[in-house]
C-alpha cells in the first residue's frame, strides 16, 4: 500500500512541477508574448475582449502589476478547468479543442509503436542474451546504429524508399481525406495504411534500446543462482529462459521505462512533422511557427500529463511483476 | 562458477578496456568523423559559396554533389559536423557535471538532501524533454538563440537519467570499507568524494558522458530540423532542415539529405561501441566468452558397476576453464548409497567445479576434458551422465540427482512464489500428476523439513535465510532422488539455524536413504556428520577415507595442516550436531 501512495504522491509532485514550470518559463523569457498574441488575434479579425486578454496574461505573464502569487493561483484555477485560452493559429477554436482532436492520433500511434517495439526488442534481447556468443548475439552491436539514427532522418529515408520510390505507402497525412473520420472500415483502413511508416520509424529507432538493455541484463541474470537451480531442476529451456531469467532481467528495463518513453515522445514529435501527421507533435510545431503560445503551453502540459500517466501505469505494472516492491521496502 | 560467490570482492578492475574489435571500430569511427569535422572545414572551401549548378548529382567537381543553390554538399557537411560535435561535447560536459552534482553529492550526503535531489532528478526525468526544449526555444527570440543557449537548454533537460544511475552506484560505494574508513579517519567530504568515490565512478561517468553526447547531437539535430536550433549556426540538423525545405526528397536529391543523417548515425554508433567496452569494465559479466573448444572423445569410457552399494562413480575426471586453468585434475571418486561423503577444501580447490561437473552444470568456459561419470540406478542399469543427450539429461537431473546450492539467499527466484517453484519440478518430471496431488506433495515436502505449508504462498523475500534453505532442501527431495549434492548448504546461516538444518538433513537421510555429497570448507563440521571425507587441494583429491580415519590418522600433510588450523577438535565426535552441545569448534 505504501508503495502505491508513494507513487501517486510522486506523480502528483511531478505534475505540479510541470505546471509550475509552464507558468514560469514564459515569464522568465525575454519578449512580450501577450502583445504578440493580441496583435495576431487582431490580424485574424478576432475581437480582443478583456476576458481573452486576461487568460493570455495568466498563461504567459505580463507587467500588469498583479502580484505573482495571485497570478499563479488564478493560473492554477484555469489549468484545473482545462482552460488554456484560445488558439490563434486555429482561431477561434479553444486550445483544449485543438488538443482533443489531435491527441488521439498521437496516443494511438505512439502507443502501438511502443508496445511493438517493447515486444520485439525485449523478445530478441532475451533470446540474444540466452544464446550468448551465437550469431544472433553477435548482431547486437549492429543495433546501436539504429538507436543512433535520427528519427526524422529515418522517416525521410523510409518515405523516399517506400513512399516515393516504391509507392507502397502514402507520403503524408493521417488518413485519406475522401473518408470521414469515424468508426467505419474505410477510414480505419486508411488510417492504418497511413500510420505504418510513422510507426515503423518509431519502432526501428527505439527497438535497439530495449534489445540491448534486456540482452545485457539477461547475461547478468544467467549467472544468478536461481537460474542455475532451475537448470539443475531439469526444467525445459524455455521455462528457465522466460520464467527464471527474463522475468528478472526485464525489471531494470521496466524501471527505466521513463527514459525510453521520453525518447519516443521526442522522436514522435519530429516524425509527425515529416509525415504531416495530424497528431499533437505537428500541432506543437504549428503553434511554435505561428507564435501560438497558448496552444504551445497547452500541448506541453497535455503531453506531460500523458507521459506521467504512462509512467504511472508502468510503475503499477512493475509492482505486479516484482513482489518485493509491494513490501514497501524500496519504492 | 568457481568458489567465488557473487558477493565476493571483485578482482581489481582493469583501468583500460581491452582492444576488442568493437572498441577499435568505435574509436576509428569517432576519430575519423572528429578529424573530418576539425580539419574538413580548413580544406574544403566555402560551404556557402553559391553556384549556378543547383542540385547536381555527385561526381566531377563536387564529390557529393551540390545543394539547390549550388553549394558544395561535402564542404557543408564538414562545417555542419563541426557544429554538431561542438554542441554535443558542450552538452555532454554540462549534463555530466549536473548529473554528478545531483547524483553523487546527493547520495553521498544522504538524508534530506538525497531525498530532495533524488526527487528533483526523478521529476526532471519523467517530464518529457523535447517538448520542454521546444517550448523554451520558442520563447527565446531567434536572434538571441545562440549555440550556448541551445546547449544549456539541452543540458538542463538531459542530465536526469545519468544522475539516477550515478546515485545508485554511489549508494553502493558509499558503504564500502575504504570509504567508511576514510570517514572514520575524519577526512573532509569533498576529499572522500574526489579521492575515494570519483575514481571508482569513472567508467560509469565516461559511459554517461558518451550517452549524453549522443543524445545531445540527436536532440540538437531534431531541434534544428524543426527550425528551432541555434541561429547562425551550421549543424547537421540545420543542413537537413534546408534539405527538407529545398524539397531534396521530392526531387530525389539523396546526396543532400542522406550524408548528414549517416554521419550522425555513424558517430552515434561509434560512441555506442565505445560504450560497449566501458560497460564491460563496469560489469565484467558482459565480457565475451571464449568459444567452446570441442575436445576429442573422452577417455576412459564409463565404468561398470564396481559394487552394489555404489551409486555414482567418477573416473579420472578433469575440468578446465578455457584451456588454461585446470580446476579439476584426474579425480576419481565413488558415492555410496545412503552415505554422506564430505568434500573438503579451501576456496578455489575445485570442489564446487567437481560437484557441478558430476551433474553437468558447469558452464562455459568450464569444460570436462577427460574422464567419466557413471550413475548406477537402484534397480540395475547404468547411465553415462556425460554422454546423455539434452532431453534425457533434463529428465535425469533432479529425479536422480538434485542439488542444494550455496548461498540460500539467491537459489530461489525472487519473483515467483514458493509453490510455483516447487510445483514446476513436478509439472516437468511428473506431468501426469493431478493438480491436487501436486499440491499435496509440495505441502508434504515442506512439512518434512519443518516449514509450515502455508508458506507455499510466500515469496522468497518473505522468508528468513534458514527457512529458504529448508525450502531448497524440500525441493531437492521432491522427486526422491538417489543422490543429493549439497554445496555449502549452511554456510550463510547462523550457528543455531545451521545446527537445526544439519540435524534435519541427517534425519531425512536416515528415513529416505539418499546419498549426500556435502561440500564445505568447514572440516570440523564434516568430521561430525560425514561417513567418508575427501580432501581436495589444487583440483586433486589428496586424501579420501572414513571420517574417523581422517581425524585419527590424516595421511596427507595438507589434511594435517587443515586439522591443525581449527582451534579445538577435542570434543566427542557428533556431540555438536546430535546433542546440540557446542564443542567450541563450530565456526
Amino acid at each position: 500500500m505504501r508503495y502505491y501512495v508513494r507513487k501517486f504522491g510522486f506523480y502528483l509532485a511531478a505534475l505540479w512541477a510541470a505546471v509550475t514550470l509552464n507558468f514560469f518559463i514564459p515569464r522568465m523569457m525575454p519578449g512580450d508574448p501577450v502583445s504578440i498574441l493580441m496583435a495576431k488575434l487582431q490580424q485574424r479579425g478576432g475581437s480582443v475582449n478583456p476576458e481573452a486578454r486576461r487568460a493570455y496574461e495568466l498563461l504567459l505573464g505580463t507587467d500588469t502589476g498583479e502580484p505573482l502569487a495571485k497570478q499563479y493561483l488564478s493560473y492554477l484555477g484555469n489549468m484545473l478547468h482545462g482552460d488554456f485560452g484560445i488558439s490563434v493559429s486555429a482561431y477561434p477554436v479553444p486550445v483544449s479543442e485543438v488538443i482533443a482532436t489531435s491527441l488521439p492520433w498521437t496516443v494511438v500511434l505512439v502507443g502501438i509503436a511502443t508496445v511493438l517495439s517493447v515486444l520485439v526488442g525485449a523478445g530478441l534481447g532475451m533470446v540474444a542474451g540466452w544464446r550468448r556468443g551465437t550469431w544472433l548475439d553477435s548482431l547486437v552491436p549492429a543495433t546501436t546504429v539504429l538507436a543512433a539514427v535520427p528519427y526524422f532522418w529515418l522517416a525521410l529515408v523510409l518515405v523516399a524508399v517506400f513512399g516515393s520510390a516504391l509507392g507502397w505507402f502514402p507520403l503524408i497525412g493521417g488518413y485519406d481525406v475522401d473518408f470521414t473520420p469515424g468508426w467505419n472500415l474505410d477510414f480505419l483502413g486508411s488510417a492504418v495504411h497511413h500510420g505504418i511508416l510513422p510507426a515503423l520509424t518509431i519502432v526501428i529507432s527505439s527497438v535497439g534500446g530495449w534489445l540491448l538493455g534486456l540482452r545485457n541484463m539477461m547475461v547478468s541474470t544467467l549467472s544468478e543462482d536461481y537460474v542455475l537451480t532451475a537448470t539443475a531442476k531439469g526444467l525445459p529451456d524455455r521455462r528457465v529462459m522466460i520464467w527464471y531469467a527474463a522475468r528478472n532481467a526485464a525489471l531494470p528495463s521496466i524501471a527505466g521505462f521513463a527514459i525510453s518513453l521520453g525518447f519516443v515522445v521526442a522522436g514522435s514529435i519530429v516524425t509527425e512533422q515529416v509525415f504531416s501527421y495530424p497528431g499533437i507533435g505537428s500541432k506543437l510545431l504549428e503553434a511554435v511557427q505561428n507564435n501560438d503560445y497558448a496552444l504551445m503551453q497547452g500541448i506541453f502540459l497535455v503531453t506531460t500529463v500523458a507521459v506521467l500517466g504512462a509512467n504511472l501505469v508502468v510503475d503499477l505494472l512493475y509492482s505486479v511483476i516484482d513482489p518485493r516492491t509491494r513490501a514497501g521496502a524500496n519504492a | 562458477m568457481t568458489d567465488l560467490g557473487p558477493d565476493s570482492p571483485a578482482p581489481r578492475r582493469a583501468a583500460l578496456p581491452r582492444l576488442s574489435p568493437k572498441l577499435v571500430t568505435g574509436l576509428a569511427l569517432i576519430t575519423a568523423i572528429t578529424l573530418f569535422g576539425v580539419a574538413g572545414p580548413l580544406l574544403l572551401g566555402d560551404p556557402d559559396a553559391i553556384n549556378d549548378i543547383g542540385l547536381t548529382s555527385p561526381g566531377g567537381g563536387h564529390v557529393l554533389g551540390t545543394t539547390q543553390m549550388g553549394q558544395d554538399v561535402l564542404a557543408q557537411i564538414a562545417y555542419a559536423t563541426r557544429g554538431s560535435l561542438y554542441i554535443g561535447v558542450l552538452v555532454g560536459v554540462m549534463a555530466t557535471v549536473l548529473s554528478a552534482l545531483f547524483g553523487i553529492v546527493g547520495s553521498y550526503v544522504g538524508g534530506v538532501v538525497d531525498e530532495a535531489f533524488s526527487l528533483f532528478s526523478n521529476v526532471m526525468l519523467v517530464i518529457p524533454g523535447l517538448p520542454l526544449v521546444i517550448v523554451i526555444s520558442a520563447f527565446v527570440p531567434p536572434e538571441q538563440r545562440g549555440a550556448w543557449t541551445i546547449a544549456v537548454v539541452l543540458a538542463i533537460t538531459g542530465w536526469a537519467g545519468s544522475a539516477r544511475v550515478l546515485r545508485a552506484q554511489t549508494l553502493t560505494l558509499r558503504n564500502r570499507e575504504y570509504v567508511l574508513a576514510a570517514r572514520v579517519a575524519g577526512e573532509p567530504a569533498w576529499r572522500i568524494i574526489t579521492v575515494e568515490i570519483l575514481p571508482n565512478l569513472l567508467p560509469l561517468l565516461a559511459s554517461q558522458f558518451v550517452f549524453s553526447v549522443i543524445a545531445a547531437i540527436l536532440s540538437e539535430a531534431g531541434l534544428s530540423f524543426l527550425g528551432l536550433g541555434a541561429s547562425n549556426s551550421s549543424t547537421l540538423g540545420t543542413m537537413l532542415y534546408y534539405a527538407q525545405n529545398g524539397f531534396a526528397l521530392q526531387r530525389g536529391a539523396w546526396w543532400w539529405f542522406a550524408p548528414p543523417g549517416l554521419i550522425i548515425a555513424l558517430f552515434g554508433c561509434g560512441l555506442a561501441l565505445v560504450n560497449f567496452s566501458i560497460d564491460e569494465i563496469i560489469n565484467p559479466r558482459l565480457r565475451a566468452v571464449p568459444r567452446r573448444i570441442r575436445h576429442p572423445r573422452r577417455e576412459p569410457a564409463p565404468v561398470g558397476r564396481p559394487s552394489q552399494d555404489v551409486v555414482v562413480s567418477v573416473r579420472n575426471l578433469s575440468v578446465t576453464y578455457g584451456n588454461t586453468v585446470q580446476a579439476v585434475k584426474d579425480v576419481s571418486l565413488e558415492v555410496r548409497r545412503g552415505e554422506i561423503l564430505g568434500l573438503a577444501g579451501e576456496s578455489g580447490s575445485g570442489k564446487t567445479t567437481l560437484a557441478y561437473a558430476i551433474n553437468r552444470l558447469h558452464r562455459p568456459p568450464a569444460e570436462v576434458t577427460a574422464g567419466s561419470v557413471t550413475f548406477h540406478h537402484r534397480d540395475g542399469g547404468d547411465t553415462d551422465v556425460l554422454a546423455l543427450p539434452s532431453g534425457e539429461l533434463r529428465a535425469f537431473r533432479w529425479s536422480q540427482m538434485s542439488v542444494v546450492f550455496q548461498g540460500a539467499m539467491n537459489s530461489l527466484n525472487p519473483v515467483m512464489t514458493i509453490r510455483a517453484q516447487l510445483e514446476d519440478v513436478l509439472t516437468t518430471h511428473r506431468p501426469r500428476l493431478s493438480r491436487h496431488d501436486r499440491r499435496a506433495r509440495c505441502a508434504r515436502a515442506l512439512e518434512l523439513v519443518g516449514v509450515d505449508p502455508a508458506r507455499l504462498r510466500s515469496y522468497p523475500h518473505e522468508l528468513s535465510g534458514g527457512m529458504r534453505q529448508r525450502v531448497m532442501i524440500a525441493m531437492a527431495m521432491l522427486l526422491d532422488p538417489q543422490v543429493m549434492i549439497m554445496d555449502e548448504p549452511t554456510s550463510a546461516l547462523d550457528v543455531v539455524v545451521q545446527r537445526g538444518i544439519l540435524r534435519e538433513i541427517l534425519r531425512l537421510r536416515d528415513e529416505l536413504g539418499f546419498g549426500i555429497v556435502l561440500i564445505t570448507h568447514d572440516l570440523p563440521l564434516l568430521l561430525e556428520v560425514s561417513d567418508r571425507i575427501a580432501v581436495m587441494l589444487g583440483g586433486e583429491i589428496v586424501e579420501c577415507a572414513a571420517a574417523e580415519e581422517v581425524l585419527a590418522r590424516p595421511r596427507h600433510p595438507y589434511t594435517r595442516r587443515l586439522l591443525g588450523s581449527f582451534p579445538s577438535l577435542t570434543g566427542e565426535r557428533g556431540a555438536f550436531v546430535r546433542t546440540g552441545e557446542a564443542t567450541g569448534g563450530a565456526r
